[in-house]
Formats: C-alpha cells, structure tokens, sequence
C-alpha cells in the first residue's frame, strides 16, 4: 500500500487484481445491474487512487477499507438511480450469468470463504437476516425498515444486534476470517 | 457511561449498536450514539465486535469475476492520471509560476466565519490563461492555503501545506447551491507530505455558490459530518 501511496501504477494493478473481485461481486449484490456495479466499483476504485491511497492498517485489512469505500458509493449509487427493483434479483444464477473465466487458487478461496459466511447468515432466523441485509445491501435506514416491514423501529434494532451477535459467535473470530 | 446519559438509565445502552455498525441509524440517533460512545467503553466493545461481522457481509454476495473491460478503464485510467502526476500530490500548473495565495487562514473550523474578511471570493485573473479565473479559498488551518481554478466550465482545486486528515479521516469535497445543503462529490482526496494535492472537482458547477471541503470517513459521506475546512465563494 505504501507503493501506492506513492503513486506506483503497478503497485494500484495488485491491489485491484486482488480486491476488485469481492468489489464487484459486492456491487453487483447492492446494485443488481452490471453496468451500474461496473460504474460503481470504477469510481470507488478510481477515488481510492485519487485520494493518494490513504490506507491505515491499524484500521483493519486492505479488503475492508476497499470495500468499505465500495459500499459507501453503491449506497450513493442506489440512492441517485432509484434501483430497487431492479436489484432484486435473487442470489442463484447470479454467479452463472457472469461466470469467472478461470477460476485460480486466490478466487477458488475467495468462494470458500463467501460459502462459508453466507451459511453463517442463512442459518440466521429469517426475520433477522431479512433486517441486516435491508440495511447492508439496500441501503435502508433502520426507520424506512421498520416502516417496510410493519414492525417497530425498536423490534428492528434488537433484531440487527441479535443477529450480528449471532453471525460474530457462529463465525468466531471474524478477524481471523478477513484478510 | 457519560454523566446525565440517559441511555443508561433506560438499563441497555447498547441497543442502537447493531443499527450504528450496519449505518443505517438517523441522522439524529447517529449523532447521540457517537456521544454516547465516547464515554461508554461497553458500547465501544460491542462496536468493535460487531464491526468486524459487518466487514465480512461483503462476502455473502456470490463471487463473480471483474468484467474484463471494467479491469482495462480503471487501469487506464490510472496510467493516464500516473502521466500527469502522483495521486494526491499537485499536478504541474498550466498557468506556469504559481499565484500568490491567501495565507491567513485560521486555527480551526469555527474560527473560519470569523476570517471573512481574508480573502472572500478573491478572484483573480491569471495573466495569460485566457477566460481562466481562480477562486482563493478561506482555509480553517493558519499555515495552509488554497485555491480554486475555474476554466471552461471545469474546477480544480489546489491545496498547498494542508496537514493531512486525521487518520481514518479523507477530505472530501462539497458543492454548495444557495440555501440548500451540500451535495456530495465523487471527490476524496489526501495531501503528500508536503500538504499540496491538486483535484479535480467533478460535476455540473451550474448555480454553484461555494466549493467546500471536510474531513469525513475513509469512503466519503453523503452528508458534511464536521465543520469545512476549506471554503471558496464561486459567486
């Protein structure tokens, strides 16, 4: 990252080859649209090349801060385009529809790794799982949710709480996990 | 626990920790849970904890491959911005020796309404540089200075010895129409260790009052968090 930071070209092609997957990946989830994920992930990454790579490890991993900023952006990106139904697409066949061209030891681990959290989240119970991904992947605040769903906005935070304690202790030390 | 908080009162002050850690608190919960944390170091654990569950979230989506296409822009991209200079540090001006720019700037956020009187809206016209114009710009810290470079309907903005953002800190820069609120740009940037950075501002600039600029969160807000740090007066 310090390589970055000092304006290597290189140096930003590894950090992209390395986390652009998941990037995307993520913004395809959010936004349910190739193009605008493509958009997305462009101007994510593209803002962390502009910003002078401002990474602090004692933060946590490289992917988290990246996806953090993609996140942030899709949550932008959603709110400009109004894509909500667009993006409901349901998770299988995803992967099909836009399959990797060859599949390496880096991205086979990286599918390991999301098979595993994604079955920590679905033994969740639905009405907690249903809560975290509103707000995670759709952008929702807390209110418009509980609004959604008819429920109360307290019912709605005991709700996220309990299952991201849950998710944390099915998942053990999530430290040890992210890389 | 902070004196007079009332959240312990209510027996679990905790309870806003899941909705704080996914963002999607309101404005106004947001702000009282960041007090709240400040002196409640349970609360912060429980953030600590929760936080690193939501950063694995991004590994629930399926995994897909990046579009070709999608690796060649971002990357040329990149190369082409690497032509013209580092990120983050001031590209060489095309208007040739640089201007004099404003330097009494002061030592805070606040203490920025109090220096009106430096430098508003100082425009000058660059000699040789056709219609362009620039903007100097108030700056919150007393050794930093800024300037805002207008030119067939584009803006740069020029920032020399700004201290860098706090850590886990960015700026991010702001358009400002009239009485509305801030709009967002795609605009983050960080200083060299020198302070300078040269960025361009992206977005229509029509019926644009004010370029401002923050320090927010690594990835940018939708709405200013703290006070600006730096602010030019287009009209």
């Amino acid at each position: 990252m310090a390589l970055v930071r000092d304006g290597q070209a290189r140096a930003f092609e590894i950090v992209f080859d390395r986390h652009a997957g998941p990037a995307f990946s993520l913004a395809y989830r959010m936004c349910g649209r190739r193009g605008l994920a493509e958009e997305v992930v462009q101007e994510a990454f593209l803002s962390l090349w502009r910003s002078g790579a401002r990474y602090d490890r004692t933060r946590g991993s490289v992917r988290s801060w990246v996806l953090g900023v993609v996140h942030n952006r899709a949550i932008d990106a959603l709110r400009r385009h109004v894509a909500r139904d667009a993006r409901d697409v349901p998770d299988e066949g995803i992967a099909e529809r836009l399959p990797a061209a060859e599949l390496t030891d880096a991205e086979a681990a990286r599918r390991e790794e999301s098979r595993a959290v994604r079955g920590a989240l679905s033994a969740l119970p639905a009405e907690q799982r249903q809560v975290i991904e509103l707000a995670y992947f759709g952008g929702f605040t807390h209110s418009q949710i509980a609004q959604m769903l008819g429920t109360p906005v307290g019912t709605v935070k005991g709700r996220m709480r309990l299952g991201l304690t849950k998710l944390r202790l099915s998942l053990g030390d999530p430290s040890r996990v992210a890389t | 626990m902070s004196p007079g908080d009332p959240r312990g009162e209510r027996g679990d002050c905790g309870r806003d920790a899941g909705a704080y850690v996914l963002g999607c608190l309101d404005a106004s919960e947001l702000e009282d849970f960041r007090r709240h944390l400040a002196g409640c170091v349970v609360c912060r654990d429980e953030v600590a904890a929760l936080r690193s569950v939501v950063e694995l979230l991004p590994m629930t989506a399926p995994q897909l491959a990046v579009p070709r296409a999608l690796r060649r822009r971002v990357l040329a991209e990149v190369r082409a911005a690497r032509r013209e200079g580092a990120p983050g540090r001031a590209r060489r001006s095309r208007l040739g020796p640089r201007m004099p720019l404003a330097r009494g700037a002061l030592a805070g956020a606040a203490a920025i309404a109090a220096a009106a009187a430096i430098a508003i809206g100082l425009v000058a016209f660059l000699p040789g540089s056709g219609r362009a114009r620039s903007v100097i710009a108030r700056v919150a810290y007393p050794s930093a200075s800024a300037v805002v470079r207008l030119q067939s309907g584009h803006a740069e903005l020029i920032v020399r010895r700004m201290p860098a953002a706090p850590a886990g800190d960015i700026y991010e820069v702001w358009l400002k129409r009239g009485a509305r609120p801030p709009a967002p740009t795609s605009a983050l940037f960080g200083v060299t260790s020198a302070g300078a950075a040269a960025v361009d501002v992206p977005g229509d600039l029509g019926g644009v009052s004010e370029v401002l600029v923050t320090p927010e969160r690594l990835g940018g807000s939708l709405r200013p968090t703290r006070a600006p740090v730096i602010i030019a007066r287009l009209a």
